[in-house]
């Protein structure tokens, strides 16, 4: 699991859903819940928070990622690499600290990814937690 | 508010063991005991009920002396408001649900309480069987009502559910949590239930070899941080196979089972057996009608 500690920069709510924006040692971070500050109080600016992603959610990138849907990319280099027949696990050395992923080892082949590729590492939107 | 000190050096199989009781209880919340059997769950009940002295203490309820074993005061169970459910039904099985309701009324204490039990708790059906025709779940909710015949202002429930499957007790957590509300009650449960416990508590007590060992929110005791999933469940690791950099667990949820996958630093801390909460964001699961 990935935790990250950051602070609400800005909510935008609408009915029942509210997008969060989180600001992550000086990187913006977005993730949308279903909840309110009604609902869920400590939505509030300002408000330190956890953000929590799985390692299985975590997307890798090579190269230019400006035309790409994702809201949560973080920049790093693969720090640890190991391979399995199926899946590989990274960490990723990046801004706001270490990243785990795990993606297939035939991404791993196809992409090239060796300890100290440059990599984004990117999250959906709608795949992170948060708590207080 | 309830307040209670209470010392009492009980027996059993294994030994001597010292119960050392001192917390308090707001108004109004529903607090469950937990801890493992030979604690002293039971006894604190007993012990609040009036039907067991301590050896030392004092117990007040809304800043009225209960006991207090200094100046003496001790008040007859009967005296103590006290409406208490228990694992077994109990109820008189020559009497219908309805007249066994009516028996527990005090002399000359309006009937209407009985009919508002009988509505809010849904016995209307019911209201001219034996207890003999009913279900378990059945005969826990007349047990409940009746408990609550006398309007106590405290509730008291010793493991009344864990006799009953998971969908009639969720049923059962709906009514309690119900009357709870209704009649502005404090209540104590006992349950082993973390799911239950989750559901319904204010607040926790956790007992172990007499002594409070943890008390809190049951997100605090059970340290279970707030994640704001919405697609949570607790349920028990039936299965744990590692497979390259993750976990895969099998778990039942319920009547379900179900299979999760968890990474290393998840699976590592788990065991076969444990009773774990799983969640996930409420965007993923995909839905097909069944029925």
């Amino acid at each position: 699991m990935n935790i990250l500690k950051g602070n609400i920069e800005k909510l935008t709510i609408s009915g029942s859903l509210t997008l969060i924006g989180i600001n992550v040692n000086n990187i913006g971070m977005s993730a949308i819940v279903i909840d309110t500050p009604k609902t869920a109080p400590y939505l509030k600016t300002g408000n330190t928070i956890t953000v929590v992603f799985k390692e299985t959610e975590v997307i890798i990138c090579k190269g230019n990622t400006d035309k790409i849907s994702l809201r949560n990319k973080f920049e790093g280099v693969i720090e640890t690499l190991e391979s399995n027949e199926l899946l590989s696990k990274l960490k990723i050395k990046t801004t706001v600290g270490n990243i785990s992923s795990i993606i297939t080892t035939n991404a791993v082949k196809q992409l090239n990814l060796e300890v100290g590729t440059e990599v984004t590492a990117m999250i959906k939107t709608n795949e992170i937690m948060i708590s207080e | 508010m309830i307040e209670i000190a209470i010392q009492k050096i009980l027996t059993s199989a294994l030994g001597e063991m010292s119960l050392d009781i001192n917390t308090t209880i707001e108004k109004g919340n529903l607090v469950t005991i937990y801890g493992k059997s030979g604690a002293g769950k039971t006894t604190i009940l007993r012990i609040l009920a009036g039907l067991l002295s301590p050896d030392k203490g004092e117990i007040k309820v809304n800043g009225i002396t209960w006991l207090n074993t200094i100046n003496g005061i001790n008040l007859k169970p009967q005296k103590r408001k006290i409406g208490f459910v228990f694992q077994d039904y109990a109820l008189f099985p020559n009497m219908n649900v309805k007249e066994n309701l009516l028996f527990a009324l005090n002399k000359g204490q309006d009937t209407k309480i009985v009919n508002h039990l009988i509505e809010i708790i849904e016995l209307g059906e019911l209201q001219n069987r034996k207890p003999e025709t009913l279900s378990g779940g059945q005969k826990q909710r007349v047990a409940l009502a009746r408990a609550l015949v006398q309007k106590p202002s405290i509730l008291m429930l010793d493991e009344p559910l864990s006799a009953l499957d998971s969908e009639i007790r969720f049923k059962l957590q709906q009514y309690i949590l119900t009357v709870h509300k209704e009649y502005k009650l404090t209540t104590l449960l006992i349950s082993h239930d973390i799911s239950e416990i989750l559901r319904m508590s204010d607040k926790v007590l956790e007992l172990d070899n007499g002594k409070i060992i943890r008390q809190g929110t049951p997100n605090e005791v059970f340290n279970y941080k707030e994640l704001n999933a919405k697609f949570q469940f607790t349920g028990t690791i039936i299965d744990i196979v590692k497979q390259d950099f993750i976990f895969i667990l099998t778990i039942r949820i319920g009547k379900d089972l179900v299979k999760v996958v968890a990474d290393e630093s998840e699976g590592e801390q788990l065991l076969i057996g444990d009773k774990i909460l799983v969640s996930s964001k409420a965007f993923n699961p995909v839905i097909n009608k069944i029925g």
